[in-house]
């Protein structure tokens, strides 16, 4: 029984017996090629479902609009490492959500009405093609995760550059930005309800489409995910305009790694280090 | 016989206008094309499908001042802010050039938006007929079509070694210098045919299933983006908001959607359309049903950017059959 | 005189600024240029858009009349804009863009029965109806007014009161959700007040402004007495940006507030296809 299948069974079985309202997992996109998320509320309906290369989206964001639903939802590794993060910042209950973990075979890069046989450069570095937290896993698990040769390969390219470099690299790239928020919409991690951008009052960066409005945007939100991002790639999929925010998230991601030993969403206990003070911890200030 | 401008004198001609006006043409940056002002001609490509993001930024632009306030000595003073440069589009599409026509309904109607007259009276449109229509476009369903001359001052269709040119307005053939241009005896080439979408009686029908569940069934997986209205060539919802920097004080008008959250939000925590369903309705409503109803066309040129940009494949051609099945039911 | 740019407000001095109550205060505003002082004119249930240069703009409507002079607005302090207007004072420099919107039909009030039902900060822009139906008593029918509030200290124009009492033909019924150790009145809520008074119908308009609960049940009461959908009548809010019907901020199904409002007959509303 290939993966979908075996989705769809279970996906049947869980409304049948009523232990979730709601499946949340993929179907075909309109342009016969591609994937987009599906709710699947009756169970004659998840003949719908597929599972394939094809499956981008991060689909955890939608357990936030429904926090008091048993839910079940198909999860692929990096997905689920949302999951606990979630748990971890006691945004979603975990006996409310039902995790029908995917063990990966990678995505392949799509956009609409295209597909490849490309991993992107995510999949190709993933140490995980299992999920971190599930209730039901589909797929078999591989016997040893691969080792990843030069992880933050391109993050050290971009250390190595000049600060005049980074600066004029980064200008660029946010003088396209459009403040579309496409990147906070998509991102598990960002659901503050009200978000620092429509604080009136300090007015951090306000409605202002304009360069060091747009650096202040992307940097303050990277900063924001500091220690939280789980890498989905999710962002930088739905950016209009192509900026390289991956490379934002996962400086950070390298910072805190070697500052604090920590990577977000790998265990839903394990205390993120910007949430947690511990006491006799050290400030670093006039030591 | 028909006027024709070679590749050469074109580029030549593009040149030239770079001296007295701001020429916006598609180019290529960071894998997109996108309109951007152009300085050297040769960065202008002339061999894509759509931009990512419509002209209507060069008339509406992303972030625009509306005035400036100076307090001095207990005084204030306003002043307003003009556009003095003529700009020339380069380039657009048929559809967009629709999607601006269509825009200037709402802001030219009484009374007519000040920023956005100035904009639209010093701008000339120079349009490229499509030669292929993607899959996504279905511009014929919404009034336009891809050799439509409609709402251009020059329309340029690809031929051998260079253009077919049709001047259509004054303002067209005031801009395009005679000397450039000759004849040709080839017939243009044949029009693409994209596809087409099920708009008869789609107005009322949109209103037939206006309180129905379908909304929040598809508002299941919106993400609440904006990315449908900002690469939309007909949307227009804007917000305003001042600043102050340095004593300076600016009137600053910016792209809104009313996809995000807290669009409705007033003052005392009062949330008049805060369900998923009702915000992405209000998208639909607004382009199929309130426009139409207030302006005579649908708000849509089937340019099938929010198609190939929806991160979650919200299609608007999908909503539409969608739609027009609901409808007859309800009304059955 | 319309400024080229309707963006552009007019410059105008807060000439007087009182408290009404302990979050609402009166402005009394006076613009700038005597040529925009002779030629603005403005009709009951019109607004404006307020700035507060550096912080915002929003719309207020007004609380004078037209046929006197003084431009009035009661504002209570609930967002940004009201708040930062509450810390200005008389000398201030704000500006002032409009009038917008449509406005309350009193020459087809004439000869009516009018029936103003009002709660908390909605009886602003009320207020003015009762204006000139009290100074121009004969004109019209019969003047019911149903004035309530959360509790006592919240009952905006108390200083008026006498004035309306006194009015020929004219009853003030004044109510509150909660009394305090001084309210020797009644302790009710308003829709409760309208079934008690038993408005009759019969050549009269129910004109209602204030918290969208009070307006939901006080509706369901004036049709439980036979009212019809155009003898009631409601100023409506919503968000607002340009005033201009350009934004769409405002724009509730086939309408914008901002244009086609903010005065609304019921059976306007319910015409409105989006639920208000």
């Amino acid at each position: 029984m290939n993966l979908a299948e075996q989705i769809r069974n279970k996906a049947k079985e869980l409304l049948e017996s009523k232990t979730v309202e709601c499946v949340i997992g993929y179907e075909r996109a309109t342009d016969g090629l591609t994937a987009r998320p599906l709710f699947v509320y009756e169970p004659e309906e998840v003949g719908k479902l597929i599972f394939d290369q094809t499956c981008t989206h991060n689909l955890v964001k939608y357990l936030l609009n429904r926090r008091d639903k048993a839910t079940a939802i198909v999860v692929k590794p990096c997905d689920s490492r949302a999951i606990n993060l979630l748990l971890n910042e006691k945004q979603i209950q975990r006996e409310k959500v039902l995790i029908i973990g995917v063990v990966c075979p990678g995505i392949v890069e799509t956009s609409w009405n295209q597909t490849s046989e490309k991993l992107p450069a995510r999949c190709q570095l993933c140490r995980q093609h299992t999920p971190v937290v599930y209730d039901f896993l589909v797929g078999e698990t591989p016997p040893t995760e691969p080792a990843v040769p030069k992880p933050y390969a391109d993050i050290v390219e971009m250390e190595a550059k000049s600060v005049a470099e980074r600066q004029s690299f980064w200008a660029e790239h946010f003088s396209r930005c459009i403040r579309c928020y496409a990147c906070r919409q998509v991102c598990p991690g960002c659901y503050c309800s009200e978000c620092f951008v429509g604080q009136l009052d300090p007015l951090w960066v306000g409605i202002r489409i304009a360069p060091s409005e747009n650096q202040v945007w992307n940097a303050i939100r990277a900063f924001h995910l500091a220690g939280r991002c789980i890498g989905c790639h999710e962002c930088e999929r739905v950016c209009p305009v192509n900026i390289p925010l991956m490379l934002l998230n996962q400086k950070l991601e390298k910072e805190v790694g070697e500052l604090f030993n920590f990577q977000a969403g790998l265990s839903a206990e394990a205390l993120p280090p910007f949430a947690t003070f511990q006491k006799g911890e050290k400030l670093g200030i006039g030591e | 016989m028909t006027q024709f401008i070679s590749k050469r004198n074109l580029l030549s001609w593009l040149k030239r206008l770079t001296e007295e006006h701001i020429l916006i043409a598609p180019t290529r940056v960071a894998e997109l094309t996108l309109f951007q002002k152009v300085n050297r001609v040769e960065e202008i490509i002339f061999d894509f499908n759509n931009t990512a993001l419509s002209p209507k930024e060069c008339l509406f632009p992303t972030t625009e001042t509306l005035f400036n306030v100076e307090k001095k000595d207990g005084q204030v003073e306003l002043t307003p802010v003009t556009i003095d440069q003529k700009t020339v589009i380069f380039g657009l599409r048929p559809c967009d050039a629709r999607g601006i026509a269509l825009m200037d309904s709402p802001f030219l109607k009484e009374p007519a938006d000040a920023l956005y007259q100035q904009h639209r009276d010093k701008i000339t449109l120079v349009g490229l007929a499509c030669l292929t229509a993607c899959p996504e476009c279905f511009c014929t369903s919404m009034g336009s079509a891809p050799d439509d001359p409609s709402n251009l001052d020059i329309l340029l269709t690809e031929a051998e070694d260079g253009y077919i040119v049709q001047i259509i307005t004054e303002k067209g053939k005031a801009l395009l210098p005679e000397e450039l241009l000759s004849t040709t005896q080839a017939p243009p080439p044949a029009p693409p045919s994209p596809k087409a979408v099920p708009t008869e009686g789609l107005v009322q029908r949109t209103q037939q299933v206006f309180d129905t569940p379908y909304w929040d069934r598809l508002a299941d997986r919106c993400i609440h983006c904006n990315l449908c209205a900002y690469v939309c060539p007909t949307c227009y919802c804007f917000d305003i908001r001042d600043y102050t920097d340095k004593g300076k004080t600016e009137r600053v008008r910016s792209w809104e959607s009313c996809q995000s959250l807290g669009f409705t939000r007033q003052a005392g925590n009062i949330e008049p359309r805060n369900t998923k369903g009702a915000r992405l309705r209000q998208r639909f409503a607004h382009k199929l049903l309130y426009f139409p109803e207030e302006f005579g066309a649908l708000g849509c040129v089937g340019c099938g950017r929010c198609v190939r940009v929806c991160p979650v494949n919200i299609d608007i051609r999908e909503i539409i059959t969608d739609i027009q099945k609901l409808g007859a039911k309800v009304e059955a | 005189m319309k400024p080229e740019n309707p963006f552009l407000p007019y410059l105008a001095t807060l000439q007087n600024v009182t408290d009404l109550t302990y979050d609402v205060k009166l402005f009394t505003l006076e613009f700038n240029d005597p040529a925009v002082r002779k030629s603005f004119d403005y009709k009951v249930g019109q607004f404006v858009f307020l700035s507060v240069f550096g912080i915002g703009e929003s719309p207020f409507t007004f609380v004078s009349v037209p046929y006197k002079t003084g431009l009035e607005h009661a504002i209570r302090r609930v967002g940004t804009v009201s708040s930062a207007l509450h810390e200005l004072e008389p000398g201030a420099i704000v500006g002032v863009r409009g009038p917008f919107g449509n406005c309350f039909p009193l020459e087809e009030y004439k000869g009516k029965n009018i029936f103003i039902i009002g709660g908390g900060i909605g009886m602003a822009p009320l207020r003015p109806i009762i204006t000139t139906v009290v100074d121009h008593r004969e004109d019209y029918g019969d003047l019911v007014i149903i004035n309530g509030a959360r509790t006592p200290k919240d009952l905006v124009f108390a200083p008026e009161f006498d004035t309306w009492a006194k009015s020929p033909g004219t009853r003030l019924e004044l109510t509150v959700d909660r009394g305090d150790e001084n309210w020797k009145g009644r302790v009710a809520l308003v829709p409760s007040v309208v079934s008690e008074l038993k408005l009759s119908p019969q050549n009269a308009i129910a004109i209602t402004c204030g918290p969208p609960i009070m307006i939901h049940f006080t509706l369901i009461e004036l049709k439980k007495l036979g009212f019809t959908p155009n003898q009631i009548v409601t100023t409506l809010e919503r968000k607002m940006k340009c005033g201009l019907g350009k934004c769409a901020r405002c724009n509730v199904g086939l309408k914008y507030v901002c244009q086609d409002g903010p005065v609304f007959t019921l059976e306007q509303v319910s015409e409105l296809i989006e639920e208000f």
